[in-house]
């Protein structure tokens, strides 16, 4: 075999359509497209098997098969002459290819109609050029993406953060700048077991920031579930052959979709990638990001992707540890008296403030601001407490640490994330409602600035 | 045995890959580049290049089994078309326009999934040979558990 199958691994990513022949006992020739096509080792490759359909049916029968598959970067063909040899059902490589399978169907909704049956494995025997598919000669056109260079300098952003939400930022910003993924998202675990939810995001016109996920909803879903990096490439066409299989999609969709704050991203992604951020067996966050481009993840970017995961994971953790270390020295400021109405100008110069309604609805945990959602969970408990007692004695100043201390909010002991839950407070205000401010004083403190009135009701 | 509106897909520009097998049972296949159905819709004529055509021919000219697939790469609407070899001569000069029609369209279809033109623009289309069969059986493959079901 003057071609190694390692060579070809490009040819796999499903961005064009791989073609299967088959043949059955008596004779009859098969030709079906096939949606997925995986490396297996230097000898092996493993076709999905999602139904018991001809192709299947002959291969029970006959074991030989052909398989023609593209290079995306260079156009050219390959015919892979393949023999059948066993069927897996469960294992590394089973779980790898339901796991993508499963990914697509998750994004569009439709999380149980695919099921992988079995990762059929095959001896791959010759390995030929298909001269109708001719491909550029000289090397691919490729772009390496995650160079040391680029690597070097996000580690650099990422040293100079001091505060988890500049890291946050800074981590997303180094992203779009040093690698160029302009659209992407940091999701963290919530207090709620199998739910993520999403703290920064950029590159979106809506932020998004607050959106729920479910464990194994959708890629970041998936990928926080799983615990192994995604990476999806021709996710048009895994969509297209996704939505062909369950045509009445929108239904599910909208039931997948009922989401109060919905995930941002773009409207037709062609490659995703999840990574998720994990130390020492900790799921820390999920880093997700998506690309215009058909093709964006390479093979030999697998390695820097998982080591990108493994850095930011750490890099995260050590902040919130250092934050909530330093938290532990803040005091608890003393009561200041409550700014009047008046005290900041209003805009325009116009004399009145306006007024906010904030209704906490105490059985749902759950916060609406002029009769819309605003925010649930602890960052819902967080501000209501802040604002009850801004109320009640007039602070305007806390710390993290009373919050911290503070039983009815419930924090465990350890590993509370109250950080991240802060910077998703503050974004989701600054987001919807300005006038409600959460502004960073020093570390481990900060001011609840109102620049309207508020009119608080608790509901049960 | 092709109607009028399988017809219509059949010929309008879509990804062709014709199968075949040996006398060992061993599977054969290469990419076409266009079809026509006969008004009748009881014969096939499938158009492959001269650089593919020794990957199939040897086959068909020796047990005359074919499998013809076709699928549309916006929605992967798709379908197989097996037929009996009965015979196959140099493509036209004026069968050469309907090639290019079609395959046009089908590199079209393939850039509104993200696959720009320029990394099919190697992919020749001519000159060609024209395979005709004569059709048994069309079947439906369009992703999904009726894939493989009988098209009337």
């Amino acid at each position: 075999m003057s071609v190694t199958l390692e060579s070809l691994a490009t040819c796999f990513q499903g961005i064009l359509p791989a073609q299967l022949f088959t043949c059955s006992f008596d004779g009859i020739p098969n030709a079906a497209y096939l949606s997925h096509v995986e490396y297996v080792d230097p000898t092996h490759v493993a076709l999905s098997f999602q139904f018991f359909n001809k192709s299947r049916r002959n291969i029970s029968e006959n074991p030989s098969a052909l398989v023609q598959v593209t290079d995306p970067d260079t156009g050219q063909g390959w015919q892979l002459r393949l023999r059948y040899v066993r069927s897996e059902t469960s294992g590394p490589l089973f779980d790898r290819m339901a796991l993508r399978i499963e990914a697509i169907a998750s994004y569009c909704g439709l999380k149980g109609i695919f099921k992988l049956r079995a990762a059929d494995v095959y001896e791959v025997l010759a390995i030929e050029k298909a001269l109708e598919e001719a491909g550029f000669e000289g090397p691919a056109a490729l772009n390496p993406v995650f160079t040391t260079r680029a690597l070097q300098e996000l580690s650099v952003r990422v040293n100079c953060a001091d505060s988890l939400e500049k890291l946050l930022d800074s981590i997303l910003r180094g992203l779009d700048e040093s690698f160029g993924f302009s659209h992407s998202a940091i999701l963290a675990p919530t207090e709620e077991e199998g739910v993520l939810v999403t703290i920064a995001t950029r590159g979106y016109p809506e932020s998004g920031v607050g959106a729920e996920v479910r464990f194994g909803e959708g890629i970041a879903g998936v990928v926080a579930e799983a615990r192994k990096p995604i990476r999806v490439s021709g996710l048009i066409r895994g969509m297209l052959y996704a939505y062909a299989m369950h045509r009445d999609a929108e239904q599910a969709a909208a039931g997948v979709r009922r989401r109060r704050i919905p995930m941002p991203g773009l409207p037709n992604p062609e490659s995703q990638l999840g990574v998720p951020l994990i130390v020492r067996g900790e799921l820390i966050g999920v880093l997700y990001l998506e690309s215009e481009a058909p093709y964006r993840f390479h093979e030999e970017d697998k390695a820097s992707i998982e080591l990108l995961g493994s850095y930011l994971a750490i890099a995260l953790q050590n902040m919130q540890l250092q934050e909530r270390s330093t938290d532990a020295a803040a005091e608890v400021p003393t009561p200041a008296p409550v700014r009047r109405p008046g005290v900041k100008p209003a805009r325009n110069g116009a004399a009145a403030r306006a007024r906010r309604d904030v209704v906490y609805y105490a059985g749902d945990e759950c916060i609406l601001l002029d009769g819309e959602y605003l925010i649930r969970s602890l960052p819902a408990k967080i501000l209501w407490r802040l604002l009850m007692a801004r109320e009640s004695t007039g602070r305007n100043e806390f710390t993290n640490r009373e919050l911290r201390l503070d039983k009815s909010l419930n924090l465990p002991e350890w590993k509370d994330n109250l950080e991240s839950r802060l910077i998703l407070l503050r974004r989701r205000l600054d987001e919807k409602c300005p006038d409600i401010r959460l502004v960073p004083r020093a570390r481990g403190r900060f001011a609840l600035e109102l620049g309207c009135d508020v009119a608080l009701s608790l509901r049960p | 045995m092709i109607d009028k509106g399988l017809a219509v897909f059949l010929q309008e520009g879509v990804g062709i890959h014709i199968g075949t097998r040996n006398g060992s049972l061993e599977p054969n296949g290469a990419r076409a580049v266009a079809a026509t159905v006969e008004d009748d819709g009881s014969h096939l004529v499938v158009y492959v290049t001269n650089l593919a055509a020794p990957r199939v021919l040897p086959d068909l000219e020796a047990n005359g089994q074919a499998a013809v697939s076709f699928g549309r790469p916006v929605d992967e609407r798709a379908c197989q078309v097996k037929g009996v070899f009965r015979g196959v001569r140099a493509a036209s000069d004026e069968e050469r326009a309907i090639v290019q029609a079609q395959w046009d369209g089908y590199r079209a279809s393939l850039e509104q999934i993200g696959i720009p033109r320029i990394a099919t623009a190697t992919w020749p289309d001519w000159p060609a040979v024209a395979i005709r069969l004569e059709v048994t059986a069309v079947f439906n493959q369009t992703p999904g558990p009726n894939a493989g079901e009988p098209l009337r």
